[in-house]
């Protein structure tokens, strides 16, 4: 994890400001850094989306492929997660140095998003126990300023709300041999629902109270932080503690309701500006990279 | 200005990729009209006065053709009266992506100076791209493109300063919803057949429409004739499962209600299966790529043998087909049933324009006539014509539109007459076309490549070549030849051998790999034959002259020189490319005076005797090892010199120059076809006649059997030899005729690529190898191989394709077929010109043999004229006589008498010209004479017949 040094009268300084619901660039405790959402950013995959939250900017690109259902859950499509931790980011990844942590953010992923309750893994299904679709969700880190995990999940979001998978036809003949046929209007696709979709919120315990959105120099006085994805409806999916300290029971509580309350307020701004890019269509200025 | 064109496609392996396109748009893309100002274009290719008299549009305008109107009619856009069309960009690819034919001849339209047709590239032009919205299948998105661009070029046009002489664009679509939305917009739109007959002045072009769909209904009944063709996608997935077979339809030549369809399985596992009937046939047409489905094997049949043609007046559709087809029927044994089946599909039709003539109706006013192709593989075809009464006796070319469901012919349409029937030049344009042979004069790009004159060798030449111009080289070819491309020589050595070299035409110096001139050789495959006429393969500068190797004049050859003891065998073989310089080009019958001649001791008459002995050495030494010598018979005409019509004809005499000629031109194919193969095993192109199946020799066998002869046909070497002893008294033509039957039993000798094949043998010359290696001038397999040897001896340098063998096997399938057009060309343009020489004779009565024996005829042989004819035994307007045809014989029994296989028969001989398009020599019986009245005495007059008897 991409680090910074940070001096001890430094971490006083952020300590102190915290404790006074102070952070060092102004913000209170549960306050996001400026976030843009941009989606349908690269034109080869079929969704995208770029967030930049604070100097941390991760694009997220998904592509749909045919394939086969796994064993056990025949009737659902499922989704494969690669994170890239390009060098670009920061110099620390260069080689194989991004690796372990792309595995566990890679982890991390599969345990928020692939499950029936956050997406319908069965509207990705085309006949059962032959052929589904395969979300393959693409995340490229493109700079690291801290709290990586929840830029990646409103990119994901984003990008499965912007996700245009072609529609298929299962034609068979008399012997039961069974074809797919595509229709030949790119405009003829299916979308997917992603209201149930949850953002993941990182609180970092600091001294005695917990920050959301940290940056690099928060996480530094850190000893221990918390993940939880919670839903629009406020529901907690999955909770992982990282970081070599400890924490206890009474702040766990308190993290986890203060993680509900601002996951909960994160969808509703998210999905409206979703919306009204979405209705835009064509129209649509693209910023893309440069802008 | 920046743009993505997105669509998803399909893979291979079944999964689906969306592909991103980028797509760039411009505003420097002009309109190309002279009337315009404002774009700022070189040279304007649509006319200021763009007028085509239209009664429909008085005022100059442009044409703009949809997609279909393009594919559907390009007969008429080709007619040089359609001038200043726009195509547009969407037109064009589109047009591209559906038929590459037509897209070829489009191509070939704008690039024509005089037509004025322009392209418009709207799909790159910042105001005419349009995207596809959501909801709008592609084709919409195209017509709207189009309806765009002209709404484009209209106000574009206007806006120009001189717009005040109201040039005007019109938009040119047969589709229904287009032609409404494109007048909501304000445009000027017709329907294409509209816009055609409102021409003033070309009413001839009316003819040429092809018949779109809504006219198409009413020309037929309402029954339905034919059962429906399943979906592509289903007949795929039936070949997928095996429940179907793809394969290449051939429809029968003599039987137009049966044909079989040729399944190309793995390796050599190909089978053939029978069609029988109209319904199977399910309006399939020769070469069509078809689906079948084999019937149930009780209800298999067998070929028939009976020789049936459409002929006579239109049928009406809803006529009953048992009547047609039970002729068809007939006594089945078991053996003789074929896998038998029913097309349930075309997978790609293959139809080409046909040359043919027009039947036409017996109704006056009727503008729907027949339309009968000279190819008797081709069903007859309905087209629509106000002009029969001109086009009647002549030929003309028609294409096929479309075969609906409820037609008992396909519909096609008129696209040019070729001339008069019967005139000469016409059948010699129609046979040409028919045989696929390319024979349009060599464009510049070819003629581009052909060396500078006046042409001479520079040292250079001479320094990498051997002067063998001290030599005293001759050559031996038929009269009248100016392609030569061999020539010999033979000298005694001061070691006592002997000397023997074959220099062939080095054409390979003057046709460089790739360029134009190899391209279009490498095409034409082979130089065409006809009475009077040759096709060239290369342009006649080198055929003629640069290449042919005649008398004294330098020329460069490459050698092939052996060193040989006086028992002809082989000591040393050397291959080199060389300077010769012939000392005479002689005839075949000069040659053999000279060495007839005792008193002739020059030194090219003392080499034509030394190489004659060896090639008496070498050609016993070939038929000891089993060659085999078989005859057909070729026949030579006198033409008149002036009106190039025959007026006598011969078989072709042959004497031993002939053969020394041909000796020593096979020793020289054997060495190169060895030292080509020893030196590329895999690229090696090679000619290889493969052994027949036992089955082939039935026919032969049999016909001995009948004169108490046996035929041994186990190997090439035992048929050689038992055809040698084949005699029977009294019947001095006998031999002659097992050689003709034999030769009909082999298999057609073909180029390969050596890293292709296993099997190398040819059969007829009893040589383990052959290649082609001493006509380059007229067979492009030559050229091929002068530049393998080239390279094996260091002499040139070598190319990719060359060693390519898949390139070079396709390259070998080219040649194959070229190779079998042109003989068939060769043998049609013969049968024309006996016919132009029996229409001057009259009825000729001669004697004949009879070479095969049929269900309802005998096929007759008259040697004097190497004719070959078919004598009918029943025909449609008379009671057939009593016919009993026995397989096993096989013999013919008709009334009293019984008909064998070398039976001597009396004809007599006329040309029957109540068919004008097929012109036929007719033969009728006169002997045996059957008797009772039931005898199938010919149609010719009898009293004619009886006076030249009497004679």
């Amino acid at each position: 994890m991409a680090t910074v040094q940070v001096s001890e009268a430094e971490k006083v300084y952020i300590l102190h400001g915290i404790r006074d619901d102070l952070r060092v660039d102004g913000r209170g405790c549960e306050d996001y850094r400026h976030m843009e959402v941009e989606t349908d950013v690269v034109s080869n995959t079929d969704g995208s989306a770029k967030v930049t939250l604070g100097h941390t900017a991760v694009l997220v690109g998904i592509k749909a492929e045919i394939g086969k259902p796994r064993p056990m859950i025949a009737n659902q499509g499922y989704l494969e997660f690669f994170v890239d931790c390009s060098a670009n980011a920061t110099p620390e990844f260069e080689g194989r140095g991004g690796e372990e942590l792309g595995t566990e953010l890679s982890n991390t992923l599969y345990k928020v998003f692939n499950n029936q309750h956050s997406l319908d893994l069965k509207s990705l299904c085309i006949s059962p126990g032959e052929h589904c679709w395969v979300l393959y969700v693409d995340v490229l880190l493109l700079q690291c300023d801290g709290n990586l995990y929840d830029a990646i999940s409103v990119a994901i979001k984003a990008a499965l709300f912007n996700t245009k998978i072609p529609k298929v036809h299962i034609s068979s003949d008399e012997e039961g041999g069974k074809e797919i046929e595509l229709s030949d209007d790119p405009y003829d696709c299916m979308r997917l629902d992603v209201e149930n979709v949850p953002c993941i919120v990182t609180l970092c315990k600091i001294g005695h109270r917990h920050v959301v959105d940290a940056t690099l120099q928060e996480k530094a006085c850190s000893v221990a932080s918390l993940i939880i994805s919670v839903t629009h409806k406020g529901i907690i999916t999955c909770s992982r503690k990282v970081g070599r300290g400890s924490l206890d029971p009474e702040s766990i509580c308190e993290m986890i309701e203060a993680g509900k309350r601002v996951g909960k307020a994160l969808h509703p701004p998210l999905m409206k500006l979703l919306q009204q890019e979405e209705s835009l269509g064509n129209k649509r200025q693209k910023v893309g990279f440069l802008g | 200005m920046l743009k993505s064109k997105t669509f998803v496609k399909k893979t291979r392996s079944g999964g689906v990729m969306k592909v991103v396109r980028e797509h760039y748009l411009r505003d420097d893309i002009w309109c190309g009209s002279e009337v315009c100002t404002e774009c700022k274009q070189d040279s304007a290719v649509l006319q200021r006065d763009a007028c085509i008299e239209s009664s429909l549009c008085p005022y100059p305008h442009y044409l703009v053709p949809d997609t279909n109107i393009v594919l559907r009619q390009i007969d008429v856009l080709e007619d040089p009266v359609i001038r200043n069309v726009i195509i547009l960009q969407t037109v064009l690819q589109e047009v591209r992506h559906r038929s590459a034919p037509v897209y070829k001849r489009l191509k070939d339209i704008i690039h024509e100076q005089g037509r004025h047709f322009y392209t418009f590239t709207n799909e790159h032009h910042r105001e005419t791209f349009i995207e596809r919205e959501p909801g709008e299948s592609a084709n919409d998105r195209n017509d709207r493109a189009i309806r765009v661009a002209v709404k484009w070029y209209s106000q574009h046009l206007k806006t120009a300063e001189s717009g005040s002489d109201g040039l005007k664009v019109v938009l040119l679509t047969n589709d229904q919803g287009n032609k409404l939305k494109a007048e909501e917009n304000g445009l000027v739109v017709y329907k294409f057949d509209e816009y055609i007959k409102s021409l003033i002045g070309n009413p001839e072009l009316v003819d040429c429409l092809a018949l779109s769909n809504d006219d198409k209904n009413e020309v037929t009944s309402s029954k339905v004739l034919f059962p429906e063709h399943l979906p592509l996608s289903k007949v795929q997935a039936g070949i997928k499962s095996g429940s179907f077979l793809q394969g290449t339809f051939r429809a029968s030549r003599d039987n137009y209600l049966e044909a079989t369809v040729f399944v190309q399985g793995e390796g050599e596992d190909s089978t053939e299966v029978l069609i029988q009937g109209l319904q199977n046939l399910n309006r399939a047409v020769h070469q069509d790529v078809v689906a079948v489905q084999l019937l149930p094997k009780n209800q298999w049949v067998a070929p028939s043998s009976v020789v049936l043609q459409d002929d006579g007046a239109a049928k009406d559709d809803n006529v009953d087909e048992d009547e047609e087809e039970k002729v068809l029927t007939g006594p089945l044994t078991e053996t003789a049933r074929r896998a038998t089946g029913k097309v349930v599909g075309i997978i790609k039709r293959n139809w080409r324009p046909f040359c043919g003539m027009l039947n036409v109706s017996q109704i006056k006013e009727s503008t729907r006539h027949l339309f009968t192709p000279a190819d008797r593989h081709i069903p007859r075809i309905r087209i629509e014509t106000r002009q029969a009464s001109t086009l009647a006796g002549q030929r003309i070319m028609v294409a096929i539109d479309g075969w609906p469901k409820d037609s008992r012919y396909p519909n096609g349409h008129f696209v040019r007459s070729l001339g008069g029937a019967g005139e000469k030049d016409t059948e010699e344009e129609v046979l040409l076309l028919e045989h696929d042979v390319p024979h349009q004069a060599f464009s510049q790009a070819v003629l581009s490549f052909l060396p500078k004159m006046p042409w001479s060798i520079t040292p250079e030449d001479m320094a990498q070549r051997q002067d063998l111009r001290h030599l005293t080289v001759c050559s031996v070819d038929p009269p009248g030849c100016t392609d030569i491309d061999d020539a010999l020589h033979y000298r005694e050595l001061e070691n006592g051998k002997l000397e023997v070299g074959v220099h062939i035409a080095d054409v390979s110096h003057f046709i460089r790999p790739g360029n134009a001139l190899d391209k279009e050789a490498a095409n034409r495959g082979t130089t065409v034959y006809l009475c009077g006429k040759r096709i060239d393969m290369v342009p006649e500068l080198l055929s003629s002259n640069l290449c042919s190797l005649r008398s004294n004049v330098e020329r460069f050859a490459f050698s092939c020189i052996w060193e040989l003891n006086h028992k002809a065998e082989i000591l040393k073989t050397r291959f080199t490319k060389s300077v010769i310089n012939s000392k005479a080009s002689l005839t075949y019958a000069e040659a053999q005076m000279r060495i007839d001649d005792a008193s002739k001791n020059d030194d090219i008459t003392k080499s034509l005797r030394g190489l004659n002995k060896l090639a008496k050495i070498l050609k016993r030494k070939r038929i000891e090892n089993g060659a085999l010598t078989l005859s057909s018979l070729e026949v030579r005409f006198h033409m008149d010199s002036e009106t190039h019509d025959p007026i006598d004809l011969q078989t072709k005499e042959l004497v031993e120059t002939n053969s020394m000629v041909e000796e020593f031109m096979l020793l020289a194919n054997i060495s190169v076809a060895q030292k080509i193969y020893d030196e590329f095993p895999e690229s090696a192109l090679l000619r290889k006649h493969p052994a027949p199946p036992p089955s082939n020799y039935d026919i032969l066998i049999k016909a001995a059997k009948s004169k108490n002869v046996m035929i041994h046909t186990d190997s090439a070497k035992a048929l050689a030899d038992s055809l040698d002893v084949a005699k029977v008294d009294g019947f001095q033509y006998f031999n002659t005729l097992l050689r003709i039957l034999a030769t009909r039993c082999m298999m057609q000798a073909v180029y390969f690529c050596s890293g292709m094949d296993s099997d190398f043998h040819h059969y007829g010359l009893a040589s383990p190898i052959y290649t082609h290696f001493t006509s380059p001038i007229r067979r492009y397999a030559d050229i091929i191989v002068h530049r393998l040897l080239a390279v094996a001896i260091g002499a040139d340098s070598t190319y990719p394709d060359l060693m390519d063998k898949h390139k070079q096997s396709t390259l070998c399938n080219n040649l194959n077929y070229r190779h079998k057009m042109s003989q068939y060309a060769q043998r049609a343009s013969v049968a024309f010109h006996t016919q132009l020489f029996f229409k001057t004779r009259g009825i000729l009565n001669e004697e004949g043999f009879v070479l095969f024996v049929r269900k309802n005829a005998i096929i007759v042989l008259i040697p004097k004229f190497g004719l070959e004819g078919t004598v009918f035994f029943d025909s449609k307007d008379k009671a057939s006589p009593n016919l009993v045809f026995d397989e096993e014989g096989p013999t013919l029994k008709v009334e009293q008498h019984t008909f064998h296989i070398f039976d001597q028969v009396k004809v007599t001989i006329s040309l029957d010209d109540s068919n004008i398009q097929h012109q036929k020599i007719r033969m009728a019986l006169t002997e045996p004479v059957i008797p009772g009245v039931s005898v199938p005495v010919p149609e010719a007059e009898p009293q004619a017949k009886k006076q030249k008897l009497d004679r």
